[in-house]
């Protein structure tokens, strides 16, 4: 029998199979050098590592935070602001969007974490949108108002079109599987054992002993850092932020593509992720049909397959596991799977466990 | 399955959940309002350790509304909730917790998609101050012996979520044991338990009590309560009216009208639910 | 004075077309615990049958308003049909904020179904009614605005009505206040449901028309009713069919003012920015109840 299975690495077979994936994807450059294409893989793995984030608060604290792409923002206009006004290396640029995406983060922490249920939703989205008419409306000139940053020199400047390119393929798989390592490490660490305990119930983790404001703060500074890296990289790579990046439609995407993965697993986001930019790109000239197409399934999805793709695949592939071993397929699961790709499902925290004054 | 290891593992592990100062928790005219409805109305009661004390009373008489006020889940409207001397009515619930104290509660609560050993340790890295970052070998000692005691050991790899209402009750107690607490408050750990389980907790709650730990438990089985209990407070109507020796309370002649029954007054057959429902 | 007149005009007229797309939102929201995100595409499809019938098809302002009526109270009935429906009574889920993403995905494939129809374009809609009187040395207010506010106090009154005296409004009343004792009373809960979420979706449509006129149809146009009747249920407390209303003209005052005295573009951020301070202060909105929960 296997040790402690949350405080050891996850199977190895599905480590070896996530490297030689890796590794396909990093060498693919190498041979196929359609810019078009390869431009969109690297906008795709800046979307992994963000909607990584977005799926770590939402999922995995289980905290309704729709203010993410407000932080995302912050994060790519930081960066592109200290690339115009500096002279520092981009990677420092980088880690300047983080930080400053990680304090906005933790400045939205604050009032968020007071709130319950659908009001939890309601003020980070109000959030995200004052965030956006404030930068809409910024005619100081330094966010550039409605048209955004001006030219901002990228990472690899000095390099030639397709090395650039390679270079950001490069750097954001990097940093996305970055991204999805740390999440894992995460919710192993006794960090994510406080999380996952306030998710399930809140007074029953604080009960045990478990803040629920510091260690959900430092889960929204954690999320916002990887956030504001994904758009200190989305600057980078387009050489410009503007405030359409945020909004109902952008936001409405990202939230399909962590609904479709599965929202709560490790690697739902990136699933999810792939396959609506693949959606996308098969209907890239009818943008009425796209997002239609989009809304049906993230309807579908929620109301027939609410674990998301990556949660009912790790359902199924345990139930044929019992179903093996036992022989019938009755035995409901017994076999633990990896944590972090248990699926949350979509849960109300139980603010009060039947706590009305004494009604029993 | 995982077993501890060795006995000198969980022998060290039982050292260090022995409570090394005793300690004494008092309430002083606590009170709580909602609205308009005086919930807990101005209930005063000293703890000692090494004493488990009993609340009963009818549904409503603001037992749960108590053990929320006393472990910080809600404000107390009025008066003081004092540990070992120093009022911890200020202190939030977790700190609460770091301080010694660990409740259970009515309804099974655990963390679902936790497995049971991660219940535990829960309780062991967080629930005990300064050791929030301990080394998982550290914990590991501890948690197996919680585990042993709770007789969940072989059940440390399962996810919490799907467990019987037994395994997850015990699960509960387990990882509030976890806390290494002074004080535990135990809200009905009988409730919904066939007789057999209703044994098996009561040896539980005696085996931790050895360990210097004072109990304060709610409960609605008057069998368990008699035989736990070494004093007993009723509670009607958010106060407490009656405070004696769980013998004493058995012919109490108010404690009979409002909250036993005639038919309670003889000693209560096995099983029994002593005729409050 | 020339200010405080039109600012006084301003309220009374946003005020009440603010009413009538978030009694619509806060009606399902009390009745279903479903925070309708797809109110703002009934608004935009109301626009959309004003456009048609008036501009097209040069029918009676009636009419119009009529059919926007009708219309939104079928996408109303079939949204809810296929995005609250399936969900209700369903164990292991967070109803509030999976309707709120079902109802969402509805109002995407809604939106987007008009952008594929029409086309991105701002279509103008003519004013239900022309001309303007001049009610105070130069603040003009149009027949059109007295005729949007006279419709939607008449339609508030209305649904106030029905929600007050007859037997569908009482049975709607009961299932708000307690489901289960409802359904013993005999109500047919399933039926109410779907009903409720028409009724809502046919007063944005009808506030849609006006809306239209106001501003454009087009396939956005949604998005900012929708955003404005967010904060109205927000400062309302959910579920709170008077607090929306006494929320509604606070709103509109805010926004007139700010609009009269600094300027349009700031109207919306400003609100939001109120509608922060609020929950802050008061995590269940101005009218909801105080949050019992500290931890």
């Amino acid at each position: 029998m296997r040790r402690r299975r949350s405080l050891v690495p996850a199977a190895p077979g599905r480590i070896g199979a996530g490297a030689v994936l890796v590794l396909l994807v990093a060498l693919a450059p190498l041979v196929y050098t359609d810019q078009y294409y390869l431009g969109i893989v690297v906008t795709t793995l800046i979307l992994i590592t963000l909607n990584s984030s977005w799926n770590f608060l939402l999922g995995m604290v289980g905290v309704w935070n729709f203010g993410q792409l407000a932080v995302y923002a912050a994060g790519g206009y930081a960066a592109g602001l200290i690339m115009i006004h500096s002279g520092v290396p981009g990677g420092v640029a980088l880690l300047g969007g983080g930080l400053a995406a990680a304090l906005l983060s933790i400045a939205l922490a604050f009032p968020t974490l007071r709130l319950f249920g659908i009001y939890t939703s309601l003020l980070t989205f109000s959030f995200a949108q004052v965030i956006q008419f404030v930068i809409i409306n910024d005619n100081t000139g330094i966010t550039g108002g409605p048209f955004g940053l001006p030219e901002v020199r990228g990472l690899f400047g000095s390099l030639s079109p397709l090395d650039s390119m390679r270079a950001y393929y490069w750097t954001a798989l990097a940093v996305a599987v970055a991204t999805l390592v740390l999440t894992a490490l995460t919710i192993r660490s006794s960090l994510g054992l406080a999380l996952r305990a306030l998710r399930d119930s809140l007074p029953y983790g604080a009960a045990r002993g478990v803040s629920p404001l510091r260690y959900r703060v430092i889960a929204f500074a954690l999320s916002g850092f990887v956030a504001g890296v994904a758009g200190g990289l989305y600057t980078s790579f387009n050489t410009s932020i503007g405030p359409g990046v945020m909004g109902l439609t952008p936001m409405s995407i990202y939230v399909t593509m962590i609904v479709i993965g599965g929202m709560g697993t490790l690697t739902g986001p990136v699933w999810g992720t792939a396959l609506v930019v693949a959606i996308q790109q098969a209907l890239i000239n009818h943008p009425g049909i796209q997002l239609t197409v989009l809304g049906a399934i993230l309807l579908v999805i929620v109301v027939f397959v609410p674990r998301g793709l990556v949660g009912e695949v790790a359902t199924l592939a345990r139930r044929l596991r019992a179903w093996i071993a036992e022989g019938d397929g009755d035995e409901e699961a017994e076999e633990p799977e990896l944590v972090a790709d248990r699926p949350a499902e979509v849960r109300t925290v139980p603010i009060e466990p039947a706590r009305s004054p004494e009604a029993r | 399955m995982v077993r501890v290891e060795t006995p000198a593992a969980a022998l060290r592990g039982a050292d260090r959940f022995r409570v090394a100062q005793a300690a004494t928790l008092e309430l002083r005219g606590v009170a709580k309002n909602f609205g308009g409805l005086r919930a807990v109305d101005g209930v005063s009661l000293t703890i000692e350790a090494d004493e488990v004390l009993g609340i009963a009373g009818p549904n409503g008489a603001g037992k749960t509304t108590l053990f929320d006020v006393v472990t910080g889940l809600t404000k107390a409207s009025e008066g003081d909730v004092v540990l070992d001397g120093s009022s911890i009515a200020g202190d939030s619930v977790h700190r609460r917790c770091q301080r010694g104290m660990a409740r259970t509660f009515q309804q099974p609560t655990v963390a679902a998609s936790l497995t049971v050993y991660e219940n535990v340790a829960l309780g062991c890295s967080f629930g005990q101050p300064r050791r929030h970052w301990a080394g998982v070998d550290d914990l590991k000692e501890f948690a197996e012996f919680v585990l042993e005691l709770t007789g969940l050991a072989d059940k440390a790899e399962l996810v919490a979520g799907p467990l019987t209402v037994f395994d997850k009750k015990r699960l509960m107690l387990a990882s509030a044991i976890a806390t290494g607490p002074r004080v535990l408050l135990l809200d009905e750990p009988f409730g919904g338990l066939n007789p057999d389980e209703i044994d098996e907790t009561l040896r539980l709650i005696r085996r931790v009590r050895e360990f210097g730990v004072a109990i304060v438990c709610i409960e609605h089985v008057m069998r368990a309560l008699v035989q736990l209990a070494t004093r007993v407070a009723v509670m009607h109507h958010g106060a407490v009216f009656f405070e004696g020796a769980p013998q004493e309370m058995m012919q109490d002649e108010r404690v009979i009208s409002v909250y036993l029954g005639r038919s309670a007054a003889k000693p209560p057959a096995r099983g029994g639910d002593g005729g409050a429902a | 004075m020339t200010d405080l007149v039109a600012i006084l005009i301003s309220t009374i007229v946003l005020g009440s077309i603010y009413g009538l797309v978030a009694i619509g939102m806060t009606l399902i929201y009390g009745i279903l615990r479903v925070l309708d995100m797809s109110q703002g595409s009934m608004v935009m499809a109301g626009g959309f049958v004003g456009w048609g019938l008036l501009v097209s098809a040069g029918t009676s302002p009636l009419l119009a308003l009529a059919a926007a009526f009708a219309i939104a109270f079928l996408l109303g009935v079939a949204t809810q049909l296929v995005s609250v429906q399936p969900l209700l009574g369903r164990s292991g889920i967070d109803f509030e904020m999976i309707t709120f993403i079902t109802t969402f995905a509805v109002a995407m494939v809604i939106q987007n179904v008009a952008l594929e129809i029409f086309g991105p374009r701002q279509r103008d809609v003519p004013p239900v009614i022309g001309g303007t009187v001049d009610v105070y040395r130069g603040v003009n207010i149009s027949y059109q605005s007295i005729l949007m506010a006279a419709v939607s106090i008449g339609l508030m009154l209305m649904l106030g009505i029905f929600l007050t005296r007859s037997r569908y409004g009482m049975a709607i009343r009961a299932v708000a206040q307690d489901i289960s004792a409802a359904r013993l009373m005999g109500v047919p809960i399933r039926w109410m449901f779907p009903l409720v979420m028409g009724l809502a979706s046919a007063l944005a449509g009808v506030a849609g028309v006006f809306l239209g006129a106001q501003l454009f149809a087009s396939p956005n146009a949604g998005d900012l009713p929708l955003l404005e009747a967010l904060i109205v249920v927000i400062f309302g407390g959910l579920g709170s069919l008077p607090g929306t209303i006494y929320a509604a003209y606070a709103i509109g005052l805010i926004q007139s003012t700010v609009s009269v005295l600094i300027a349009t573009t700031w109207s919306l951020p400003i609100l939001y920015a109120v509608i922060l301070v609020v929950l802050v202060l008061r995590p269940h909105g101005l009218a909801g109840r105080p949050s019992e929960a500290r931890l």
